[in-house]
């Protein structure tokens, strides 16, 4: 299904295309069938589920690997990258989704790092490094820490160490995963500049709002195939969105459209004013110091009723890690306590929080949530194996029978409990561990970390659907999010992380957006008010 | 491995796996080297062979000898494989082999326990044996949890303590040094009490196998069935992977590595135990000599399967067997038999990387 094709760019020479390009990892195709141009001077958006096969197609270009069939021509010359150093040299740069910097050195070294040979000359670099600060609006100091740079500073290093080479194509992975909202307008703007010097961008993205911003042409990936290429996206966004999910725009849950940047977010119409309020979670001035004695977390208080979905809000980094390492018993707090209902939990073993009736979904599934090389109903089960034991023989048949019961209650898509666990969807992967955690028999809080982080809009809105349902059932709900949207849409009350303490709080309100985000940057609440009212 | 035949059509002329012909492949390939550097060095090769099988199966003796031996690699090597489910690494064989049969020649000697019923006499040598190994392989596990420090170091580091302990025993009156009646006397302990040595399954020094053998089938019988079908073997694995989840989930990384560890220490000290009390009835300085790292190979070479332990075991004892009445006889050095093995061994990881890419494909 192909959509208005560019009529006023057509005649343009493509400085890269993509000719019938097919990729397989084993028997799974990743692409198939590909085809795409990219032109001089255009911002060429990727839009996609996760595992629609964005990233490979970056990788491909970028000549991470190497297609298995189809052909690739860079200024119609063909074009088969050996690596990334030959991607480079031929004028592609690429800006990944995960940063690659050395944190103890100065940006002037990591921009150099890789690039010059013998001596150093840190001086001549600082000076480019100048002249592209004012050419885009990167302003940076050359000299500064990486460690000390703020996740948008080290994206913009990111960007200045492409853009040093002078590339004519400019590739960047879901670059605005990680910013705060008035970043992510500065890096948009950063793009338009970089694509008016007469460069082709490349911006991957599953976010609408960005692709109506500043795209040129927008390219649809579903399943590994081009579903749909338009040139002017805001014209119809809702074919590209119908294009990308398959499914009926209507019927998106409210709350997932919202994060997407579909629909705008709607407040969860939820009157808690006639429930009684009964305290569940209360956390007294938790406090965590780090090896080095920095505070990672200071002095956090917060009482979470029984029924409650209480968001916190922060860029990452903040000291959400913390929290919800301490809370879930992985790390040990330098001061203050908890308490669930009478139980202190202060200083416990995950084990016994568990016991204790606290579920945990974990902000990075791979290392803490799951073990990837076990089944999946071995996973499903893992907090609660001697369930399934006789004279400690494990009782495979009633694991795999109860895991199959689990995987159709949460619409974990697998082939069987039996399958291993690394070759589920991330969106799969997340609902058993969910699954796992919401359904401890005496669950009274859940604290949810980066819960929907990765996944696409069916399993996002499967994952609030679960959690608004357990908060139904009277479960106190702690929501650790990095998206704003999440947070405004599902929680009932928001408070602000910003470098480990609480910048305030307030109602989950779409309103008091711009209040929050300047809390998000480290304004203190009553002078934001100030602000705002003045 | 298909063969083309005219019509150019690939037919399937090999049905059996390459996973069962690779190894034997690989063996044959060693092999055929061993058997060059024996020419080269200008013994007649088929002396070398003559030899060889003489040592391995020319006998009754010999093919006892041989099991014997394997029974002991394939100890060490279980509790490599148990310990490697947990991702640890034991490399501490050799001491554990070494304490293990220090503690079984203690109790042994001691003069209450020859009078024991039941049997008695050599089970508690042998358990004293499996403690003394599962207790050298416990300080590896605390020391890893207490103070993060690296299995493989201190596993390797505990072998030296423990081979030195072995020396120190022999040499020291006071310790397990049999009584001096001369300046010529060997350090050495006693020979120790006929009732304490293993029973032999026939009864026959002619054909000396021991009570170890079936006390080793059923260890791999149990430790077959722990791995793949208890919900002990789950935990191992669980932690093996992913420590973090595993803690997660409640699953105790501390007594998961001790439990690992101490198993694994504890064959290793049970095979010195066998050792000493079915074969040597005496101490001696170095008799644990390159049995656990024969034993930590055939674990490597296994690659997580108590089978695939057995079968490389028994190649090592009946290859080592072979070379010894080599050089005995033939005068090819053993030092020739150890290098082929080392060939078995690169060839074998390398065909392992083979049938990997082709099941695979």
């Amino acid at each position: 299904m192909s959509m208005t094709s560019g009529t006023q760019t057509a005649s343009v020479e493509p400085l890269l295309s993509l000719e019938a390009i097919t990729k397989r990892f084993g028997s799974f195709a990743a692409l198939s069938d590909v085809s795409l141009e990219l032109r001089p001077g255009e911002i060429h958006c990727i839009l996609g589920e996760n595992g629609a096969g964005k990233s490979t197609l970056c990788n491909l270009i970028f000549g991470v690997h190497r297609p298995d069939s189809g052909a690739m021509r860079f200024r119609g010359v063909p074009f088969q990258p050996s690596g990334p150093a030959d991607a480079l040299s031929h004028g592609i740069a690429m800006v990944h989704q995960h940063f690659s910097l050395v944190p103890d050195m100065t940006v002037v070294d990591n921009v150099l790092l890789g690039r010059e040979r013998g001596v150093l000359n840190r001086k001549q670099c600082a000076r480019q490094l100048e002249k592209l600060a004012i050419d885009y609006g990167l302003p940076l100091d050359p000299y500064a820490k990486i460690e000390d740079l703020s996740v948008g500073e080290r994206q913009r290093v990111e960007i200045v160490k492409c853009l040093i080479r002078d590339p004519s194509l400019f590739v960047l992975d879901e670059p605005t995963a990680v910013l705060l909202p008035d970043e992510i307008a500065a890096l948009l703007d950063v793009c338009r500049r970089v694509a008016s010097s007469g460069r082709a961008v490349v911006l991957v993205t599953h976010k609408l709002a960005e692709i109506k911003k500043i795209a040129d042409r927008v390219t649809v990936l579903r399943g590994g195939r081009v579903v749909a290429t338009s040139a002017t996206p805001a014209a119809d966004i809702d074919a590209l969105v119908r294009a990308m999910i398959q499914g009926n725009v209507e019927a998106l849950d409210s709350s997932a459209a919202s994060v997407l940047g579909l629909a705008p977010v709607q407040r969860a119409r939820r009157d808690r004013s006639t429930t009684t309020k009964t305290e569940a979670l209360q956390i007294d001035g938790l406090t965590v110091r780090d090896s080095q004695g920095v505070t990672r977390l200071d002095n956090f208080t917060l009482t979470v009723d029984r029924g409650e979905i209480v968001g916190v809000a922060g860029v990452e980094g903040n000291g959400q890690s913390e929290l919800t390492a301490v809370l879930s018993g992985m790390m040990t707090a330098t001061g203050g306590r908890i308490h669930l209902g009478e139980a202190e939990l202060t200083g416990l073993a995950p084990k016994q929080i568990t016991a204790a009736g606290i579920g945990i979904v974990p902000e990075d599934r791979h290392a803490v949530g799951c073990v990837t090389g076990m089944s999946l109903a071995e996973n499903i089960y893992l907090n609660r194996l001697d369930e399934f034991t006789r004279f400690g023989f494990l009782k495979r048949t009633a694991l795999q029978r109860e895991a199959a019961a689990m995987m159709q209650r949460f619409d974990v898509r697998a082939r069987g409990p039996a399958a291993t666990f690394f070759s589920l969807s991330g969106g799969n992967q997340q609902k058993a561990v969910l699954a796992r955690e919401i359904t401890l028999p005496n669950l009274t809080c859940l604290v949810a970390a980066q819960p929907t982080r990765g996944l696409d809009v069916g399993a996002v809105a499967a994952v609030y659907d679960h959690i608004r349902a357990a908060s139904t059932r009277g479960v106190a709900i702690l929501l650790v999010s990095s998206e704003l949207d999440e947070l405004l849409s599902v929680a009932d009350r928001i408070v602000v992380l910003y470098r480990g303490r609480i910048m305030g709080a307030c109602a989950a309100d779409p309103a008091r957006r711009e209040e929050i985000g300047a809390m998000m940057a480290g304004h203190a609440q009553d002078h934001v008010q100030g602000n705002l009212h003045a | 491995m298909t063969a083309l035949d005219q019509s150019g059509k690939t037919t399937a002329r090999f049905t059996v796996r390459p996973a069962l012909l690779v190894p034997i492949a690989a063996v044959g390939f060693a092999a055929l080297i061993g058997l060059g550097l024996i020419a080269l060095i200008g013994v007649p090769v088929h002396d070398a062979i003559a030899a060889f099988i003489d040592g391995t199966v020319g006998s009754a003796y010999s093919i006892a000898a041989s099991i014997n031996r394997s029974i002991a690699f394939a100890l060490v090597g279980f509790g490599f494989v148990l310990a490697n489910r947990a991702n640890l690494t034991n490399v501490g064989g050799e001491g554990q082999i070494a304490v293990g049969g220090i503690a079984a020649t203690a109790v042994a000697l001691d003069g209450h326990v020859s009078g024991l019923p039941l049997g008695l006499a050599f089970i508690l040598p042998m358990l004293a044996g499996v403690i003394a190994g599962a207790v050298w392989g416990a300080i590896a596990a605390i020391m890893k949890i207490k103070a993060g420090t690296n299995e493989v170091i201190s596993t390797l580091l505990l072998s030296f303590i423990g081979v030195w302990l072995l020396y120190w025993c022999v040499q020291s009156p006071a310790l397990l040094r049999k009584p001096m009646t001369s300046s010529a006397t060997l350090p050495e302990s006693l020979e120790i009490p006929d009732e304490t040595k293993l029973p032999l399954l026939t009864g026959d020094y002619s054909f000396p196998l021991h009570i170890g053998l079936p006390i080793a089938i059923v260890i791999a019988v149990v430790i077959a069935v722990v791995l793949s079908k208890t919900i002990l073997g789950l935990r191992l694995r669980a932690v093996g992977l992913n420590p973090v989840a595993a803690n997660r989930a409640g699953i105790s990384y501390a007594r998961t590595v001790i439990f690992a560890l101490a198993s694994a220490g504890g064959l290793g000290g049970l095979a010195g135990a066998l050792m000493l009390l079915g074969e040597q009835y005496t101490l001696k300085d170095g008799f644990s000599s390159g049995y656990g790292f024969d034993g930590l190979v055939a674990g490597l070479l296994a690659r997580g399967s108590v089978t695939g332990v057995i079968a490389a075991a028994l190649l090592f004892g009946f290859m080592r067997s072979g070379g010894i009445n080599m050089e005995m006889v033939a005068e090819v050095p053993t030092a020739l038999v150890v290098v082929i093995q080392g060939l078995i061994v690169i060839t074998l990881a390398g065909a392992a990387l083979f049938i990997e890419r082709w099941e695979r494909k």
